[in-house]
């Protein structure tokens, strides 16, 4: 046996120029106290995890923490973390790189998750974690020791391949890593060639055709330990099913994989009430919708979609909008239309569904998020709630830390209502509050998901009650109808959407749907359009439920 | 010697570093940075840059700690254990706090000898399939070589300033600082020969299996030179990943002057 011994010889010479040369030199308290700061940050013991006594602000599970644990322990901080979706397989990924960087072990990390993801793991990688990780910009900084996220398709690129297989990574993650399952694709090959000692791979099916999936994925982690891949397939075939049957095998991928389901972590989740609350506009609303409706269809302007949209919320927000575009000083073909429209919206009443806000909670004690899109319809729905008598705090992504924090406490103790433009607020926790009015919904049911999940989390001890609002005759008919309703979003405690898209290459659905009213001549097509969309993302979603029956059935 | 209470440490820190304590009350520390400490810790070099190339005095910053948990909701930056800005200070120590000279306080009117001693204090990193840190703090004397081994602990029972007090005067070291420092790491290398090393071994029994797994898992493909490449490659990940190494390196350090009585009570303490 070899132990290699590293000895410190700059420090002598340092101290001795320094004295040498008089310079200024540490006070006895500061010296001191870093000697105590090394004593606090030492890692003491081989084994265990440090990293949760540094995120006192972090509720781990159970679940959780075992999974970190085994990986750092017994897998030497190579693996497959395979998690049932919805069971925080990125907390447990971001512990494992925590542990790692306090140890002092990774300094220098590469984490190749979907492009649609990249800017939720810096975010949760930065608030959950505190580990400085950012995305890849302009000017790439491949070569610095740093976390970087990126995506697959940046990292392959021409520009950036060679510079990365240059580097030599203490860490690499590979999100959504079923992608990886065949070994003759150029992104096999790619993370095969990178330089790593520790590696992570995250994915919700590890198997999902051929057994010789699982085969791929390990070799990626441990070359050699199911063998070569023809004695692999000699030994154990080709269905996947013996992945679950043949005890051998199992025995050989527990080593390597880690896969909790949902039954086994033992977290009571509450149920989830989503209701649908349909509200007409009155006569005079509906009067103005349906000419604005007709002015925009005649307008080319782009932006036309948003008028509409904007009626649905609040007159303001419409009015706020529109006076903003004839304030440009350029041509507008219906320019006198709009104008006419403006004295439209001032001779309407209050909002219906500012009304069915009064009507929900008035004669009830319980706190109520409320989520809107707008800001002008914030500022009106609390002006119209203090009308009301009815107390609320506004919140809002651009608020800063501590405003944020602040608002959440004043909603905790104080104000019945928080009224919120955006999810924004990752990592504010809300689950004292089981109430939530999606005033007007976003056209990207991810932003959806992740509302809920602000009150619908570990720690809600309440049944949850989510208040969907839409308009009839409106395209919010539609958009509920034909997206939400389809994709049977609401009946589902945990999303795996997020998977789904990123799968299917659906980056921005936003302006999926956005484009789709946009180009449509009429609301027949806009609605088949739609339909079409949502068919594809429920197929897509139905192969997946599959592949968690079947994995059910086979461990059973 | 250990940190126990971070809102004293903190208060130190800042007051060590002649920043005003504007409010130091119930886990709550208000500070007023100085120039130099704001430059250091708030992240503006753009604005400290400008400051100084147009000659305005600059302003720095006030900053709110909070200790006390309970308080965590006010205004201010909780800090525990984990946050970024107590690492933020613990890595400016690295820096501030590496090096000194320092002498004893000396009160009397007599003439008093000071003697020399080199101070270390060492980091001892394992690391092989894990990895764990040691800490040892190791003082030389450099008249007559003796040691101790627990010197922080008992540097902190005297009073030490970086200014000679009047009528001390110092002793010339007859052991080199560079031949004492190679003392101090022979002394740690022949502890470290002395142990068992289990860790070691299992490290490298590990490495070596991991190597047959690899080379089974080439070997029948050696012919091709692309996969060639990718053997020796990931052969260098898996020793990366499992070589036993000790790593020794030192936190801080330095010369301290100490009067004869503190020196032969240093060197009883052993």
């Amino acid at each position: 046996m070899n132990i290699e011994l590293n000895r410190d010889y700059d420090f002598i010479d340092d101290l001795d120029t320094k004295l040498t040369n008089d310079e200024t030199l540490s006070s006895w308290e500061l010296f001191r106290m870093s000697y105590q700061s090394s004593v606090a940050t030492m890692t003491k013991e081989f084994k265990g995890l440090t990293a949760p006594n540094h995120l006192p602000h972090m509720t781990f599970l159970e679940h959780q923490l075992e999974c970190a644990q085994q990986v750092v322990e017994e897998m030497n901080g190579r693996g497959l973390l395979a998690d049932e979706v919805g069971l925080g397989k990125t907390i447990e990924a971001g512990l494992i790189l925590k542990e790692y960087m306090i140890r002092g072990l990774v300094k220098k990390a590469l984490i190749l998750v979907p492009a649609s993801l990249v800017n939720q793991w810096v975010n949760e990688l930065n608030q959950k974690f505190y580990i400085p990780a950012f995305s890849q910009r302009k000017r790439p900084v491949w070569d610095q020791d740093a976390v970087v996220v990126t995506s697959m398709d940046t990292a392959k690129r021409p520009q950036h391949k060679d510079i990365i297989l240059d580097q030599e990574y203490d860490f690499v993650l590979i999100d959504e890593a079923h992608k990886l399952k065949n070994h003759k694709t150029k992104n096999y090959e790619f993370v095969r060639q990178l330089k790593k000692k520790y590696c992570l791979l995250l994915t919700a099916t590890p198997v999902q055709n051929k057994l010789s999936d699982i085969f791929n994925l390990v070799s990626i982690l441990k070359p050699g330990y199911l063998g070569n891949y023809e004695a692999f397939t000699k030994q154990f075939g080709r269905d996947r099913k013996n992945l679950f049957n043949d005890a051998h095998l199992k025995q050989l991928i527990q080593k390597v994989m880690v896969r909790n389901r949902r039954e086994d972590t033992g977290i009571d989740w509450t149920k989830r009430n989503v209701e649908t609350v349909w509200i007409d506009f009155s006569e005079d609303e509906q009067n103005a919708y349906n000419e604005l409706s007709r002015i925009s269809k005649e307008s080319s302007n782009f932006s036309s979609i948003t008028y509409t949209r904007e009626l649905c919320s609040s007159r303001e927000a419409c009015y706020l909008s529109l006076k903003k575009m004839l304030s440009q000083d350029k041509y507008i073909s219906n320019r006198s239309d709009y104008e006419n429209f403006l004295s439209t919206i001032e001779q309407l009443p209050h909002h219906a569904k500012a009304d069915k806000v009064i009507e929900l909670i008035q004669h009830t004690d319980e706190k109520f998020i409320i989520f809107t899109e707008y800001r002008a319809t914030q500022f009106y729905l609390q002006w119209y709630l203090q009308q009301h008598n009815i107390s609320s705090v506004p919140f809002r992504g651009g608020f800063k830390r501590g405003k944020k924090d602040w608002m959440r406490q004043l909603f905790q103790n104080k104000a019945q209502v928080l009224i919120a433009t955006e999810a924004g607020g990752e990592g504010i926790n809300l689950q004292f509050c089981n109430n939530m009015i999606n005033y007007d919904l976003p056209w990207n049911p991810m932003r959806l998901e992740q509302r809920i999940g602000r009150i619908h989390r570990f720690g809600q001890e309440h049944d949850v009650n989510i208040y969907n609002f839409a308009i009839k005759n409106t395209m919010e008919e539609h958009v509920l109808n034909l997206l939400y309703e389809k994709i049977q979003l609401f009946e589902r405690v945990v999303g795996n959407l997020d998977a789904i898209l990123a799968d299917l290459e659906i980056g921005d659905i936003e302006k999926e749907v956005q484009t789709i009213f946009q180009e449509s001549s009429t609301d027949g097509e806009a609605k088949i359009k739609l339909e079409n969309l949502s068919s594809v993302i429920s197929y897509a979603q139905h192969n997946y439920n599959e592949e968690d029956l079947d994995d059910t059935r086979e461990s059973s | 010697m250990t940190l126990v209470n971070l809102h004293d440490f903190l208060n130190d820190y800042f007051t060590s570093n002649h920043c005003e304590i504007l409010e130091n009350n119930n886990g709550k520390l208000h500070i007023q940075l100085t120039d130099k400490m704001d430059e250091l810790l708030m992240n503006r070099p753009f604005y400290w840059q400008y400051v100084k190339k147009l000659g305005y005095p600059g302003e720095p910053m006030k900053i709110s700690f909070i200790t006390n948990p309970n308080r965590r909701e006010e205004e201010g930056e909780w800090i525990h254990f984990g946050s970024p800005r107590l690492h933020q200070i613990f890595r400016a120590l690295q820096t501030q706090g590496k090096f000194t000279k320092l002498y004893e306080h000396v009160q009397s009117g007599q003439r008093t000898a000071l003697v020399p001693w080199l101070v270390t204090n060492l980091k001892i990193s394992y690391s092989g399939k894990q990895k764990k840190d040691e800490i040892v703090s190791i003082g030389l004397q450099l008249i007559n070589g003796a040691m101790n081994l627990n010197m922080m602990q008992d540097l902190d029972t005297i009073s030490l300033k970086p200014k000679i007090s009047d009528f001390s005067y110092t002793m010339t070291p007859i052991i080199r600082m560079k031949s004492g420092y190679q003392r101090i790491l022979n002394y740690v290398e022949q502890e470290l020969q002395n142990k068992d090393h289990i860790w070691a071994e299992e490290s490298w029994n590990h490495l070596q299996s991991e190597k047959k797994l690899l080379e089974h898992f080439y070997q029948d493909t050696t012919e091709d030179e692309e996969y060639e490449n990718r053997f020796e490659q990931e052969l260098k990940d898996i020793e990366s990943l499992y070589k036993p190494v000790i790593d020794i390196s030192v936190i801080n350090g330095g010369l301290f002057y100490l009067t004869q009585q503190t020196s032969n009570k240093l060197f009883l303490s052993r």
